[in-house]
């Protein structure tokens, strides 16, 4: 290997971990207060509208989720809960059905944890495979097949 | 190797089928809810005839709420067994109140509705379905019980069937004083 694919190399590494280090700053950054409106939305979108299906309380026009899409709004505007609050209250009256984004704690974890696992077990097992199909398979030809060929080349002459 | 992964795999296979086999349906007339044994959610409104209702205040007595909505076909399928258990409960020692909570109704509706199929009980406005989510309601009819110190005992989702709501309110007065 020469010293420019080496430095070609390098340069692709440092590339891509500086993406992902400022992909990563960009989505964890705050981006400044919030409106009411904006606390609202942005909490409504993360609840499931109870009587539908697979839509949030931001999106759902049916009763039960304009009443939740309000007491959101009332206890915004009180002042006196944080976003995290205000769901965990919602959550507290309709159960952990009304969360679309599952919480990272207890038993809901295993919904972020399984899909890891399964894929590095996914991961592992076709490496483990493909190591041991490069080690059992063989490469030299053997003696008949060489006399095969020599038979053939020979003939084409 | 190949062995081991694939018993893995089927025993996980197994232990899935035998989950979903065993698993029994819900068939209880008490729906799960996180407010049971909790103290009730602090409800203040008016009711239908503009009086001021706080159930805090209701405090010594077992109180009823059933949610409603007078176009619900449930509801008003229901609506004899609750004018008949309301009837007997008025001539009990220590009757439990019985209060309609609108669900995304009109007055003019619902004063309609109880003039023409009874029910002499009080209504309550639920302004913004405020009350509705303070206890998690998302589709009506329900039916809560409170007891007399104000905790949430039990919760009827869907038509209520014939001597249900008695036999549930005779249990709870046994099993918690009434």
């Amino acid at each position: 290997m020469n010293s420019k694919s080496v430095n070609n190399k390098w340069s692709w590494t440092l590339l891509v971990l500086s993406a992902v280090a400022l992909l990563a700053f960009g989505s964890m950054r705050s981006s400044g207060p919030q409106t009411q409106a904006d606390r609202i939305d942005a909490i409504t979108k993360v609840l499931a509208c109870p009587t539908c299906q697979g839509e949030s309380v931001y999106v759902s026009r049916a009763s039960a989720a304009e009443s939740i899409r309000a007491e959101v709004a009332r206890q915004i505007a009180s002042g006196q809960r944080t976003d995290d609050e205000v769901i965990a209250f919602i959550e507290a009256r309709f159960g952990s059905r009304v969360l679309l984004v599952p919480r990272s704690t207890g038993l809901d974890s295993l919904i972020w944890v399984l899909p890891v696992f399964a894929l590095v077990c996914a991961v592992g097992t076709l490496g483990f495979a493909f190591r041991r199909w490069k080690v059992v398979g063989n490469d030299s030809i053997s003696e008949e097949d060489a006399q095969l060929v020599e038979r053939a080349l020979r003939e084409e002459q | 190797m190949a062995p081991i992964i694939a018993s893995v795999v089927g025993a996980l296979l197994v232990a899935f089928l035998w989950v979903l086999v065993t698993a029994k349906p819900n068939t209880a007339d008490d729906a799960d809810s996180p407010l049971l044994g909790q103290p009730a959610p602090s409800v203040v409104t008016t009711t239908l005839n503009d009086e001021e209702f706080v159930l805090a205040r209701r405090k010594g007595s077992w109180v009823i709420f059933n949610f409603f909505n007078s176009t619900c076909v449930p509801c008003v399928a229901e609506h004899p067994e609750l004018v008949a258990f309301n009837e007997r409960e008025s001539t009990a020692a220590n009757p439990a109140e019985l209060y309609t909570v609108i669900n995304d109704d009109n007055d003019d509706s619902v004063r309609a509705f109880f003039s023409k199929n009874g029910g002499d009980w009080q209504k309550l406005r639920d302004v913004d379905g405020a009350i509705s989510v303070a206890f998690g309601v998302a589709k009506v009819p329900e039916t809560w019980i409170i007891d007399p110190n104000g905790y949430v005992r039990l919760r009827i989702a869907g038509k209520l069937s014939t001597g249900l709501l008695d036999e549930q309110l005779n249990l709870l007065k046994k099993q918690f004083g009434s």
